[in-house]
Formats: C-alpha cells, sequence, structure tokens
C-alpha cells in the first residue's frame, strides 16, 4: 500500500511538473513571432504586406518598400476613412464611384479562433421579436431551449410557458425537425441591426432557420447536400444582407449561407482547419478577403463578390519548435502539460510534445545521474527499476519526483 | 473497533466539521441574496442573460469554500495526532498500522462528503427556484472540480501534516499548492466538463496518499 | 524461561553517528528490565526500534517471536506501550479516552483505570490537555493497567512524578507485574528507586553497553574502593580492571568488578604508595554514576 501511495505521489509530482517548468520556461525565453497583415489591394490587384515591428514596414509581394501613406492609398477600402481625412481618397475606383455609404454597407469583417468553436455553449436562447415595429430589438422575458421539444421559460418565474412551447414545437415538427437539437447558434444580443432568429441544427443533421415574426413560429428547412454536417457555425449580421452565416463542416470546408434564397456556397478554401487556425473573413466593395492563421503559415485567399477565387498569397514562418528557444526547450522537456490551451475555453489535460527527439539524451544522462545517486546511497538497484524506467520516459519531471518522494523501502 | 476510530475521529472534527458546514450554508445564502437582489434590481431575464451570455458566475463567491472545508478537516483530523507524535499511539492499536489510519481516512472522507452533499444539495435546491435544468447542471458542472479541489487539499494535509521531515512537508506543500490550482483555473461556466473524469480519478488516487508518510514515519525518517 | 523481547546485532546509525553496534538484549518472560542509560545513550532508540517506530540499519528485535517492525495486532494487543512524557490522546476526557481504548482489548478491565481515576482531583469533562503532569501519566497508566497487557514497555515512565508517587507507583507496579506474571521493559534515566523494581539491569553508554545482568548480581560484583595516593601523577585509568576511576586531588574512587583483595594486591605489587584503603557500599544511582561517570 505504501508503496502504491509513493507511486501516485510521484506520478501527481510529475503531472504538476510537467505544468509548472515548461511554463516558467516559455515566461523566461519565449520571443513573439509577428505574422504578416495581408491585404489586397483593389488599385493595383496585387497584394501588400504590412510588417509590424520597430520600425513597421510596409512592402509588396516582392519586397519593394512603402510609406506608410503610400500603403494606405494602396488599400482604400480598408483605409477610406483616414483617406477621406487626408483628401486622397480618389474618386472612382475601376469606374465605381467612391461613395462613403456603399462603401461601409459593404464593408464586413468577422474573426474566428477555434476556442470559438471549443466553448462550453450555451443551451438557452432569448427569441427576439424580428418585426417588432420598433426601432431596436428587445431582449425577451423568456429563453428557449429545444429537448425533446421546443421550450421557453419564463426568467422571472422560471415557468415554463406552455402556450409558447406548444405553438413553436407543432411548427419544428410540422416542418420534419427531430428533437432534440444538436446546435443552435445566432446572435443572442440586442446590439446588432436587425434578428434572424436562429440555425439550427436537428438530432438527423438537418438545417433549419428560426424566428419570431409578430409572435408567430417562421420555420425554414434548408436543404443540404447529402451527407453535409456542421462543426461550426458563426451567425453575422453585416449591412450588406448578403448572408446569414458562416458555416464550417466537418470537412472543414467554409460556406456561406445567403439570405433569403437560403443558397449554400462554398468558399475556394484548402488550407483551413477549424480546430488549429485562425479564421478572418473581411468583404468590401469589390473583393472578399479570407486569412487562415496557422502555427507555421497565414494564407490569405481574394474572392470576388461571387466569391470565385481571384488571387493567393501564402508565406510560412518557423513554428516555435523550430526556433532556438524551441529546439532548446525540446533538448530538456520531452513534453509539457497544461490543463488550458489557446484553441479551447474548456479545461482538460493538454499534452504537447516537445517537437524534437532532443530531450531522449537529457533522460539518459538522467537515468545514469539516478543510477550514480542510488549507488551512492547503497541501493539495491533491483528495487528502482520503476523509478529508472519512469526517468527515462519522463525525463527531468520524473528525475525531480523520484527524488522528492523518495523511495526509501526496506526490505 | 471501527466505532472507536469514528468516536477519536469524531471528537476531533465534530465542531469543525459543523462549523464549516454552517460557514458553507452561509456562503450560499449569501450568493444567494445576490442572486435575489440581482433578478429584483434587473429581472430575471436580464441576470439569466448575464449568466448565459455574458460569463457571469453568480456562485462564484463559493468557489474557495469546499476548499478551505477540506484544509479545516484535515488539519483538525490529523493536527492533534502528531502533537508529541500521538500517531504512536495510534500505530500501536491493535490494528495493522495501514488499516488504522485508512479507517481514520474513510471517516475523514465520509464526513467531509456529507458537508459537501449538505452543500451541493443546498446549492441545487436554491438554484432551481431561478434557474431552469440546463443552467444548474452548467452550475454543477463548474463547482464540482472546487469540491474536488477541497477533497485534494484534504488528502495533501494528511500527507503533509504526518510527514516527519519539515524540508520534505515544504517540497510537499510546493507541490500540494500547484497541484490544487488545476481544480480552480477557469471562470468559464462549465469549462471543466473535460477534465472532471480524469481530476475525478486523480484525486481518487491521492486518497491514499498519507500512507508514504505515515511509513516514513514508522521507519523513522527524521 | 523463554525470552519475550530478544534483540539481535542491533545496529543503527543517525546519519554517520552511530548510535550502537550489535547490541544484544534479552528479557525473559516474567522480568522487570531496566534500560538505564544517560540523555542520548541510545534509550529512545532502542524503544523505537521495540515498537516498529524506528527501522534499525540492521539485526532485529523480536517481540514474542515477531519482528517488532511488524508486529501482528494480536501481539501488540498484548504489549502496553507507555511513551515518554505520558502522551495520550489530551483532547478527549478520562471518560472518553476509557471508552475509545476499550474498544480494542479483549481483555480490557476498567477497574484499575477507574480506580486510579477516583483519586484524581479532575472533573468528568475535564479534558486531559488541561490536566497536570502527575495526573496525565497517572491516565497514562491507568490506560495501560486496563490494557491487562502481558509485556509492558514503559519510557521514562517516571518522569514528572512527585518522589513519594514515583515510589508508590514502582511498589504497585512490581507487585501489580510479580503477582499476575507481567513483564516490564522500562527505562529511566531517574535511577532512585528503580533498584526496588527491577529484576535486571541493562545500562548503556554512548555506543555500547556497560552492563547486562540481574541487579542483584551486578550490586554485588561492582564495587568502589577509596583510597588517597602519594603520588597523584600515577595513572591507573588504563589498567583494564579499571571500569571508572574518579579523581579529586590525591582521593580516589576506583569502580571495578574485582575484589579487594585483587586491588590491594595490584596496588602492593606495582609499588603504589596509597592510605585510607576502604570498600564504599552503594546505592544503584551510585553505582550507575560510578560506571558511566560524572560527565
Amino acid at each position: 500500500m505504501e508503496k502504491l501511495s509513493r507511486f501516485i505521489l510521484v506520478i501527481v509530482a510529475i503531472l504538476v511538473l510537467s505544468m509548472t517548468l515548461p511554463t516558467l520556461y516559455w515566461m523566461a525565453f519565449e520571443k513573439p513571432i509577428k505574422k504578416p497583415f495581408v491585404m489586397y489591394s483593389c488599385i493595383d490587384d496585387d497584394f501588400f504586406i504590412l510588417r509590424a515591428g520597430t520600425p513597421t514596414t510596409f512592402e509588396d509581394k516582392k519586397g519593394n518598400k512603402y510609406t506608410r501613406d503610400q500603403y494606405e492609398q494602396k488599400l482604400p477600402m480598408w483605409n477610406f476613412q483616414q483617406l477621406m481625412v487626408s483628401g486622397k481618397m480618389p474618386d472612382t475606383i475601376k469606374g465605381k464611384a467612391m461613395d462613403m455609404h456603399d462603401i461601409g454597407r459593404n464593408r464586413s469583417f468577422e474573426r474566428y479562433k477555434p476556442e470559438d468553436m471549443n466553448c462550453p455553449k450555451s443551451q438557452l436562447f432569448p427569441l427576439f421579436e424580428s418585426q417588432s415595429g420598433r426601432a431596436s430589438l428587445e431582449l425577451p422575458n423568456d429563453y428557449f431551449r429545444i429537448t425533446w421539444r421546443m421550450e421557453f421559460i419564463d426568467a422571472g418565474t422560471n415557468k415554463i410557458l406552455e402556450e409558447k412551447s406548444q405553438l413553436f414545437s407543432a411548427a419544428l415538427y410540422h416542418f420534419g425537425f427531430t428533437f432534440p437539437a444538436t446546435r443552435i447558434e445566432g446572435l443572442p444580443t440586442t446590439r446588432k441591426s436587425c434578428d434572424e432568429g436562429y440555425l439550427i441544427v436537428d438530432s438527423a443533421d438537418k438545417l433549419f432557420h428560426v424566428k419570431l415574426i409578430k409572435g408567430k413560429p417562421f420555420v425554414k428547412k434548408v436543404n443540404l447536400p447529402e451527407g453535409l454536417k456542421f462543426k461550426h457555425i458563426i451567425c453575422v449580421d453585416f449591412k450588406d444582407k448578403r448572408y446569414y452565416a458562416y458555416l464550417f463542416s466537418e470537412k472543414n470546408e467554409i460556406f456561406i449561407l445567403t439570405q433569403d434564397e437560403y443558397e449554400l456556397i462554398k468558399f475556394p478554401v484548402t488550407e483551413f482547419k477549424a480546430e488549429n487556425c485562425e479564421l478572418k473573413l473581411y468583404g468590401d466593395l469589390f473583393n472578399y478577403n479570407v486569412t487562415v492563421d496557422s502555427e507555421d503559415h497565414t494564407d490569405v485567399i481574394i474572392l470576388d463578390k461571387e466569391y470565385k477565387k481571384v488571387a493567393s498569397y501564402q508565406e510560412s514562418f518557423p513554428v516555435l519548435s523550430e526556433r532556438t528557444e524551441g529546439k532548446i526547450f525540446s533538448y530538456i522537456f520531452p513534453a509539457q502539460l497544461s490543463m488550458e490551451d489557446s484553441n479551447s475555453k474548456y479545461i482538460d489535460f493538454f499534452w504537447k510534445g516537445s517537437g524534437g527527439m532532443g530531450w531522449i539524451i537529457l533522460n539518459l544522462l538522467l537515468v545514469a545521474l539516478h543510477f550514480a545517486l542510488l549507488r551512492r546511497r547503497k541501493a539495491v538497484i533491483k528495487g528502482h527499476v520503476i523509478d529508472l524506467a519512469l526517468v527515462a520516459v519522463t525525463g527531468i519531471y520524473g528525475f525531480l519526483a523520484v527524488n522528492l518522494f523518495q523511495n526509501k523501502f526496506f526490505k | 473497533m471501527w466505532k472507536s476510530i469514528v468516536y477519536k475521529e469524531w471528537i476531533k472534527i465534530r465542531w469543525f466539521l459543523v462549523g464549516f458546514t454552517i460557514l458553507g450554508m452561509l456562503g450560499l445564502g449569501y450568493v444567494f441574496l445576490k442572486v435575489q437582489r440581482g433578478f429584483t434590481f434587473n429581472g430575471g431575464t436580464g441576470f439569466w442573460y448575464n449568466i448565459l451570455f455574458m460569463g457571469m458566475q453568480f456562485f462564484g463567491y463559493f468557489k474557495y469554500i469546499p476548499l478551505l472545508g477540506g484544509l479545516i478537516i484535515g488539519i483538525a483530523q490529523y493536527f492533534p495526532e502528531t502533537v508529541n507524535k500521538r500517531i504512536k499511539l495510534t500505530f500501536h492499536l491493535p490494528l495493522n498500522e495501514n488499516k488504522v489510519l485508512l479507517m481514520m481516512h474513510i471517516f475523514g472522507i465520509v464526513s467531509l462528503l456529507a458537508s459537501y452533499l449538505l452543500l451541493l444539495l443546498a446549492f441545487i435546491s436554491l438554484s432551481s427556484i431561478y434557474f431552469p435544468s440546463q443552467m444548474i447542471i452548467e452550475s454543477v458542472i463548474s463547482v464540482f472540480p472546487w469540491f474536488l479541489a477541497g477533497f485534494a487539499a484534504y488528502f495533501f494535509v494528511a500527507l503533509i501534516v504526518l510527514e516527519p521531515v519539515w524540508m520534505y512537508r515544504f517540497f510537499y506543500a510546493l507541490v500540494a499548492g500547484f497541484f490544487v490550482t488545476i481544480y480552480i483555473k477557469s471562470p468559464v461556466i462549465a469549462a471543466y466538463g473535460p477534465a472532471i473524469p480524469g481530476l475525478s480519478l486523480l484525486t481518487i488516487l491521492l486518497s491514499v496518499a498519507l500512507l508514504f508518510s505515515a511509513y516514513r514515519f514508522r521507519k523513522g525518517e527524521m | 524461561m523463554s525470552n519475550v523481547i530478544e534483540c539481535n546485532n542491533l545496529t543503527h546509525y543517525y546519519g554517520k553517528k552511530m548510535v550502537y553496534e550489535n547490541l544484544n538484549i534479552h528479557v525473559r518472560d516474567g522480568s522487570i528490565l531496566g534500560l538505564l542509560g544517560k540523555n542520548g545513550a541510545g534509550k529512545t532508540t532502542t524503544i523505537n526500534i521495540l515498537n516498529g517506530f524506528l527501522q534499525p540499519r540492521s539485526g532485529e528485535c523480536l517481540i514474542y517471536g515477531e519482528n517488532s517492525q511488524h508486529l501482528t495486532p494480536a501481539t501488540k494487543a498484548r504489549i502496553g506501550f507507555l511513551i515518554e512524557g505520558h502522551i495520550q490522546y489530551a483532547f478527549m476526557n478520562i471518560h472518553q479516552i476509557e471508552k475509545f481504548y476499550s474498544g480494542f482489548y479483549a481483555n480490557w478491565r476498567p477497574a484499575p483505570y477507574w480506580e486510579l481515576m477516583s483519586k484524581l482531583k479532575v472533573s468528568p469533562k475535564q479534558k486531559i490537555s488541561t490536566m497536570s503532569c502527575g495526573q496525565r501519566s497517572q491516565v497514562a497508566l491507568g490506560l495501560i493497567l486496563a490494557q491487562n497487557p502481558d509485556l509492558l514497555i514503559l519510557d521514562d515512565f517516571s518522569m514528572g512524578l512527585d518522589p513519594g508517587y514515583r515510589r508508590l507507583f514502582i511498589d504497585y507496579l512490581r507487585e501489580y507485574a510479580k503477582s499476575e506474571n507481567k513483564t516490564i521493559f522500562t527505562t529511566s534515566h531517574i535511577i532512585q528507586d528503580m533498584e526496588r523494581l527491577i529484576d535486571d539491569v541493562l545500562i548503556m553508554d554512548y555506543n555500547r553497553v556497560l552492563a547486562q545482568c540481574p541487579i542483584s548480581e551486578f550490586m554485588t560484583s561492582f564495587k568502589r574502593f577509596d583510597f588517597e595516593l602519594e603520588n597523584d601523577k600515577v595513572n591507573l585509568k588504563k589498567e583494564l580492571f579499571v571500569k571508572n576511576l574518579e579523581m579529586v586531588k590525591n582521593k580516589v574512587e576506583l569502580y571495578t568488578y574485582e575484589s579487594k583483595d585483587f586491588v590491594e594486591k595490584f596496588l602492593e605489587n606495582n609499588g603504589i604508595v596509597h592510605k585510607g584503603f576502604k570498600q564504599v557500599k552503594m546505592e544503584l544511582e551510585d553505582a550507575f554514576i560510578g560506571l558511566t561517570g560524572k560527565y
């Protein structure tokens, strides 16, 4: 029993050390990496890159340097407010007259991080009245959930609103909804231009659009290609009213769902993985700019207003494990444990390899050192085989742990 | 023999256990007083909204209370055993040394569990006045690791108090301090969902940690 | 007669500091052994090994034939153990502690405990921690008597007892042990009155055993001779038969196991001029000091 208790303590110490030591290491030695900011010019129909730093530089694809002023003029859609102030905004671009309202209405920006998908999701949502006749949206007094039916619960009394629940459940049932819902996505905020209700995925992976219009349920079943399943949906509220949402499929395809026609359109983006890539979706009068940021590269795909690919740009940079501090890390630590992960809002045991095999050398040295220490203590090596194996596998963590909780068992 | 062990442990911890449970209830009372006030001032809909979409943990005040309970019960139970090395008396009882310790420990665990269950039950009952089951489940997922932290603290206190060498007590305390933080990390509601099985398993494993210190004591480490 | 305690080749070190090497102790069934030694001579170390709170570097102690490192519960039930300083669960009162211990021992005899308790002037709900040293010692001893063990291991039981009570207790203990055939292993650094209690004596000094024999044998064979030397430069300390020698100017106290004749002859044969040669009668305490030295 006492051997078991020691073994448990050694494991606990290894866990603690594999969390704290790497954290301290990175705190001391990690250097920031500056990712390029890549935009597409509607003037030159080419890419311009901003590299933040001291000094911040502005360049084109070939590396030609520009002043900030020149750079901003190359990107009039991104910088139109600045250009208006300085009077450098062109009157027409590509034969189109430049109108402030037009530019503003066509601008859209959405940013996705993996933690937006990997996070605990609410199961209760407020269903706004989409056509209340009021200028601003009002938070309803009840919240809905979709379990074996769609239920509305009054927040003041914590009681189910039976009539409303039956009304909506019946409507969903009528459209072939399979209860319960597996995904409910919307914009549960009053700070939006208008309400478009919720996109809801049912237990049969079918997609529904549900709204509350003048006290009555509005339900629309969206036609999906066979086998298409979504892993994340981002509802948007853009002024141009072209689509309801960005939808990520299980296969990491990016779709939009157009307003009114409910047409699914796939973006020609291939390098995206929702689990570990950030996504920036920027639209303006002429183009859509899709930026996929992963650990080691930035991918920029430019689409026209018909969502067809017109240009792309890719830039790679060394991942952490290829940089000096990462290489040294891999010579010291076999792996690292964290309860938190930048790609998730969940707490879990996140193990990450050190990105190299250099630690094997240190592990073997530590095994030898531990062996020598045991010899000096005149210990019988046979009783320490598990310890030595632990040191061999977990390296510095195991070495410290077995010496903290010393194996001094007598015959 | 069970009766005698329970009797002695009960004499040691009874007032601490009762005191802690009252403290926990007062803490819960405060939490729900705030909820009541929130409902009165912002209305139920606004209060729910803050919980569902603004990341408000209405039970945040409760965070360290179970941890405190583990520390209190652990110290109340094991500190008197180490004064003048009284643990020698315990080991001299006509029982296997590990068995007698585990009997004491099980009593402590059951007592702590009883107190925690009372608190959890009160928490769920009070929550059900104001919130639907979905929100209660998420809240319970959030507070569950805090209760596990209480058990871990209890197990570590036993380990540290029984350890005969001061230097090792210090090191163990360091390990314990870091380890306990993994139970009380995220303020995101229900974020602990995926970690709960692993954390529960680790906590259960830790329950026998004290045997190591006791062994070192019995072999005369000093 | 069989041995209740048998320690064979006991060797222990604290780090590099040797406590003792190859120590052998035997305690006969029904006998009372007193382990005497100065502070730090290894008394508590021995007690700890006997009770399984210390693993010796080598060697072993057997109690009723079982290694003291892992005694079975049945054997532990036969051993009454008094911790140095009469340590008990002081957070209990005398009723609670009796109730607690009675659950463990089949042979529990509450009568001697309550008899002792009735003489204490304590209130029923008074915690042991608030009692005086003497009162606490009686609680601890009373519990051991109630346990009714076959072997009593008493670590410095006389500590904190009033002289009168100490004597009373010793007389009671001897009477009790002899009438019920109990075996006692006791240590003490107060030697006074021990003569009345013990059958066998074991005297320890740093790193070694100075004497291990029945007390009567020790008291008759260990002797003290006083005399005055003409020449105080004479060094008798090196002589093998001299166990200890205390000198103040030319006044000599010589301790030895040899006979009076032997010593007188030795002085004569070696031409050591002296006067006032006489044997001095000793109490156990004198003999103990004589054997271990004053420092």
